[in-house]
């Protein structure tokens, strides 16, 4: 392959025959254009090329406008502008930073220009490639950059009440996530609230989305002030309890779903999630299922599961619309086993998934812990998506309530009841 | 797996066809083609999901994008979706607003 590619222009006047005879005896590649061809032929016919020699007499702007061009597509070449009397026409081309050739066209000249404007053609090719590099690692460090500030939008640390234990595991299939969880306190320090939700969609639309939605389901549950602390349960007609908890859990679902709706309906992103609030004395539970999986309440005497299905639908879908309130009871030895659907509809490589069936088979039996039931679902889901790609975001929270404490009042200040795991 | 979208009308109904998987990485064919279909002013757009084995959250999301589309009057059919994928429309609560059917 010859070491310089010369486009020669095809226009009047042509090059003198001993500067083409110096040209030739080199280890050159030489294509001729016209510059309308350089300036208005299709794209794939553009020459690669390191040196474009062109006449004095060329216009120096159409000259320029042709390398511009051909930048774009395969990297510029140096002009070089020859000349043998039209010195006056040759200045405009040099303030334009083109390179110049005069006589006499001596092949050793001629040949040492020409090489020098490869080997300078050869480094802005170079530099091109190191930009289109540093661009891309550029972007790969701001979407670093998001994945590091979406982290600041998962709680810290998680305030695990006596008496129970509070695991999670969160493995974003991306960079950014569009699933999240929370666990606070609200009501004084006298109730637990712990949301899973998985916002529809991915990357970073997803991600700011589950910004916003995090912020506005915590802002409002911890402030939505105690003189409003004590709702009537909606559940129906046999339950009409007023349970401490549950306005800050509906101010939190029905406000973020209003604000969604008002301000963001046209984007199409919404949140199905589970939000619950754990009366950590007694283990009662007050939720919403905001058309998310549901729930499973594992008993611990082995018993079927207790599906915790919808109460409403997903958050940020339907202006106006009303969400009741679940009730569960999480007694001693109890584990509450909250998901997003990255766990049923894990894949392995051949396509199929995980499904509910097996996730059911996975979850039998009482649980010991809440960290050994998150342990045996995650590694399942590890070893099911073997060498696939994981391809949506595996999140799980157990809420387990250890034997060791014991019957709905049991005594808080006994440290041997204290078994909490974050 | 791809998604194959395909648009037609009958009448004063828009039908659009899927078939294959619809999530996050084939999800933008289709709302290309809600586009056009809310372009063309029938007072019913259908999607025939029979042909979808899987749907994603980011198809959920299509659907919601899709009733955005449309004008307040035109209903959203989704026909034939088989049972996983009527279960996720109906989990998010999406059948408050799209009409499914079986046929």
């Amino acid at each position: 392959m010859p070491s310089t590619t010369v486009i020669i222009l095809d226009e009047y006047p042509p090059p003198p025959l001993e500067l083409l005879d110096a040209i030739r005896s080199m280890d050159a590649e030489i294509v001729a254009r016209t510059l309308a061809e350089l300036r208005g032929g299709p794209l794939d016919e553009l020459p690669v090329a390191d040196v474009l020699l062109a006449p004095a007499e060329a216009d120096g702007e159409s000259v320029r406008l042709a390398v511009r061009r051909l930048r774009r597509w395969a990297g510029a070449p140096i002009v070089v502008v020859w000349t043998v009397t039209g010195f006056a026409a040759l200045e405009e081309h040099v303030r334009l930073g083109h390179d110049y050739l005069v006589p006499p066209f001596l092949p050793a000249l001629v040949g040492a220009r020409l090489h020098s404007c490869s080997e300078r053609a050869g480094l802005g090719r170079t530099l091109r490639e190191a930009d289109a590099r540093a661009e891309l690692m550029g972007y790969e460090k701001e979407l670093e950059i998001g994945r590091e500030i979406q982290a600041g939008f998962l709680p810290e640390s998680l305030p695990v009440p006596e008496g129970w234990e509070i695991d999670v595991r969160f493995r974003p299939a991306r960079q950014v996530a569009g699933d999240f969880y929370d666990v606070f306190e609200i009501s004084r320090g006298r109730r637990l609230a712990f949301v899973v939700a998985d916002v529809c969609d991915k990357g970073v639309g997803a991600a700011l989305f589950m910004a916003l939605i995090r912020s506005l389901l915590r802002h409002t549950a911890e402030n939505s002030g105690l003189q409003h602390l004590v709702a009537a349960g909606r559940a129906g007609g046999s339950r009409r309890i007023p349970v401490v908890g549950a306005t800050p859990l509906l101010n939190a679902v029905t406000a973020t779903n209003g604000y969604l709706t008002r301000n963001h309906l046209r984007q199409g992103y919404f949140a199905t999630l589970f939000f619950g609030v754990l009366d950590p004395v007694t283990g009662s539970l007050v939720y919403i299922n905001g058309g998310h999986n549901a729930p499973l309440l594992l008993r611990a005497d082995g018993g079927d599961p207790l599906a915790l299905e919808v109460t409403g639908p997903a958050v940020g879908v339907l202006p106006d619309c009303v969400y009741t309130l679940g009730y569960a009871q999480l007694n001693p030895g109890d584990t509450l086993f909250v998901f997003t659907d990255g766990v049923p509809e894990a894949r392995c490589p051949d396509g199929s998934f995980l499904g509910d069936e097996r996730m059911l088979e996975l979850l039998a039996g009482s649980p010991v812990s809440g960290r050994e039931v998150v342990d045996r679902m995650d590694t399942a889901v590890r070893e099911h998506t073997g060498t696939a790609e994981q391809h949506d975001d595996v999140t799980m929270l157990a809420l387990h309530r250890p034997r060791a404490a014991r019957g709905p009042h049991a005594d808080r200040t006994t440290a041997a009841g204290r078994t909490a795991v974050a | 797996m791809p998604l194959s979208v395909s648009l037609s009308i009958e009448g004063d109904t828009t039908v659009i066809e899927l078939a294959g998987e619809l999530d996050a990485k084939t999800a933008p064919d289709f709302h290309q083609t809600i586009e056009k279909a809310a372009g063309h002013g029938t007072g019913t757009v259908e999607i025939r999901m029979a042909g979808v084995g899987y749907m994603a959250s980011a198809g959920l999301r299509s659907l919601v994008f899709a009733q955005q589309k449309v004008a307040n009057h035109v209903t959203i059919k989704v026909v034939g979706a088989i049972e996983p994928v009527s279960r996720t429309i109906r989990t998010a609560g999406l059948d408050r607003s799209i009409v499914l059917s079986d046929e």
